[in-house]
């Protein structure tokens, strides 16, 4: 009754269009359903697929690098719900409900807010210094965590199956978060630093005052904190600046004169 | 010049599709799709220079549940097709013209929230005819239903990339004449300007106490490195 | 008690509270209030591993919760309150928590429940509990996440619209 491999990596091939149908109804709910019907076909019967199909293509949303985490699970669920009949300790459901909005937290906050500004803080050191392939050094360092997370924990779903919330809880995840959103930010110091600095001596200009740079950016980031539109802090600096430009070139020529 | 634009169509949709639709491996961001945009048009370095400005504006945007962040792809692979394209028509493949289409591509480029908003309405009604169909036990229609959605995030793509493109096009040509020589005095600085508007928005927006502290003790510390080494 | 938000969100923790609104309102405590969820250990359980160790999470029944808040042991925290549904949030406002703003997150899409806005799906009794809490004195705002514009929830009733953001 086991699935066999070619079915879980149709499943998991199919994960990777999980949001091809998101919409405010359901979000990800049709494509749970997509990712999983290739496995309830071998579970199922084709009378039993019409209710269980209908359970699984509602609401469900959750990040879509932890997706197969909850798929996996899921078809084990099923499949030993097939086997044993009716559910002892836990509804499938219920499962999917549980697990959602928590792996959707712990993935923004991990994949989102963590890993992608610090390897886009890394990758923009190769770009800065015009290295053409900055950007396949960002896909590979990027999603070298992702697919380990979306290829390994689909399978550690599989076979734990409702057990598998155990690593999540175990690992501390958010707090792995923190960590990376902090490296971050120190990474995204340094870089904003090499861009003051290379401006500078691309300029020719003294170096010291490139540690004044600071300061408009606190305040930028005072200006985002309060709600200002990043938008509206670009049309605000662009027009300081070009402005500015424009007219010290008169200044400067005056004061020579 | 119609080739041009049409290579970044291609872009356009493969990487929007990325975003949201399917796959998700990043290929969607600007610092990847901009250079690919100009690497395929013959001007890499443009493109490199359009994703590092465009990269870290929106990064402290999350795609979380049900907000659409701006659509920063659609904005990195115009501003690129559009310096590039007009670069050859107006023979001044420069950096001020690249500001200046990617200044035009930001402000033209809040339609692609409102094209994203569209599409994810209009799949509002794949739920429904989704439940019909298995209702009936057409699985293989619901399946197809399911995948009738990357068609309306490939025309919200494609219409945000269009509509940036034609605007730059039409908007760029008269106004270049007039902006050319003040840009050129604030080139070099816009373009130091619009990463570090990014990172800042993203210090000002991050989950993490005390970012403000550890930022400028990263900076001040690499800095002063680059001063100690420096020849 | 220092209540820097008071949200609805069905999802109650999850990305947007986590990675916009704390940062946004600088939240160190995130409350939630829902009977449901207080009854469901590993659910419970779930949210809590959710959220990063430095910040406090307290998750009770609406009873427990308004108790909890209005014994003041929470006193030193920024916090965070999470409702499920207008319903709870309309009845621990008649337990005694007065909190002065209400922000409309997300409600999502059910059998009778109409739309209002992208991720604001109301019924009737849902429009009742509201109107109930806005004539007690409640500023009821909808806004997904801080970088969206703060609406006030009457402005949603005339139609469903589309952009929001």
């Amino acid at each position: 009754m086991r699935l066999g491999w070619q079915t879980r990596l149709h499943v998991w091939f199919r994960l990777l269009f999980l949001q091809a149908s998101w919409s405010y109804q359901r979000m990800q709910g049709l494509g749970f359903l997509f990712a999983l019907l290739p496995g309830l076909r071998k579970i199922y019967s084709e009378e039993q697929m019409r209710e269980v199909s209908l359970r699984h293509a509602g609401y469900f949303n959750t990040h879509p690098y932890l997706a197969p985490l909850v798929v996996g699970a899921v078809l084990k669920l099923e499949e030993e719900r097939a086997i044993h009949g009716e559910d002892r300790s836990i509804d499938i459901d219920d499962f999917k409900e549980i697990v959602a909005a928590p792996y959707a937290a712990i993935g923004d906050a991990l994949f989102w807010g963590g890993l992608r500004p610090l390897v886009a803080g890394i990758t923009l050191f190769f770009a800065v210094k015009g290295i053409v392939w900055a950007p396949l050094i960002f896909l590979l360092v990027f999603n070298l965590f992702p697919f380990w997370f979306r290829i390994v924990f689909f399978e550690y779903g599989y076979r734990h199956g409702i057990k598998s919330v155990a690593y999540i809880q175990e690992h501390n995840l958010p707090d792995w978060a923190v960590r990376i959103k902090e490296a971050a930010v120190v990474v995204l110091g340094g870089l904003c630093a090499f861009m003051v600095f290379s401006h500078l001596l691309d300029h020719q200009l003294p170096s010291w005052p490139g540690l004044l740079a600071l300061v408009p950016m606190i305040l930028l980031g005072v200006g985002a904190r309060r709600g200002m539109s990043t938008l509206l802090l670009i049309f605000i600096t662009c027009t300081i600046i070009i402005v500015a430009g424009i007219f010290w070139i008169d200044v400067a020529l005056f004061l020579k004169l | 010049m119609i080739l041009e634009l049409l290579i970044g169509g291609v872009i356009a949709l493969v990487c929007g599709l990325d975003r949201v639709a399917m796959l998700q491996i990043l290929v969607s961001r600007p610092i990847v799709a901009a250079p690919v945009t100009g690497l395929l048009l013959g001007e890499p370095l443009i493109g490199l220079q359009v994703g590092v400005m465009v990269e870290l504006l929106w990064l402290a945007r999350l795609p979380v549940g049900a907000a659409v962040p701006p659509d920063d792809t659609q904005v990195a692979i115009a501003a690129t097709v559009l310096s590039i394209t007009l670069g050859h028509q107006l023979e001044a493949l420069s950096v001020e013209l690249m500001l200046l289409s990617l200044l035009v591509a930001l402000l033209v480029g809040k339609v692609g929230q409102y094209f994203d908003h569209c599409a994810r309405n209009y799949n509002s009604i794949l739920p429904v005819q989704t439940d019909r169909a298995l209702e009936n036990g057409l699985f293989g229609r619901a399946q197809l239903l399911h995948l009738r959605g990357l068609l309306s995030f490939s025309a919200a793509a494609l219409l945000t990339y269009f509509t940036i493109v034609t605007c730059g096009l039409l908007l760029i040509p008269p106004i270049w004449p007039w902006l050319q020589i003040s840009m050129s005095y604030s080139a070099g600085l816009l373009q130091l300007a619009l990463p570090l508007i990014g990172v800042a928005v993203i210090l000002g927006t991050i989950n993490v106490s005390r970012a403000i502290t550890l930022f400028c003790a990263s900076f001040g510390m690499a800095f002063l490195l680059m001063w100690l080494v420096q020849p | 008690m220092n209540l820097v938000l008071t949200r609805i969100d069905n999802r109650l923790i999850h990305g947007q509270v986590l990675e916009a609104w704390v940062p946004h309102v600088q939240a160190n405590c995130i409350v939630v209030a829902d009977d449901v969820l207080a009854a469901n250990s590993l659910k419970k359980l779930m949210m809590k591993a959710s959220v990063p160790s430095r910040m406090r999470v307290e998750i009770g029944t609406i009873a427990d919760v308004v108790r909890l808040l209005l014994a003041n042991t929470l006193e030193s925290y920024r916090i965070l309150l999470l409702f499920a549904t207008p319903a709870d949030a309309l009845r621990a406002y008649r337990l005694g928590l007065k909190y002065e703003q209400l922000n409309l997150g997300n409600l999502h899409a059910d059998a009778g429940k109409a739309r209002f806005s992208c991720t604001v799906f109301l019924d009737v009794e849902d429009l009742d509990d509201l109107q109930t809490l806005e004539e007690a004195g409640v500023r009821i705002t909808a806004r997904c996440i801080p970088a969206d514009t703060d609406r006030p929830w009457r402005r949603l009733i005339p139609g469903p619209r589309g952009a929001d953001s």
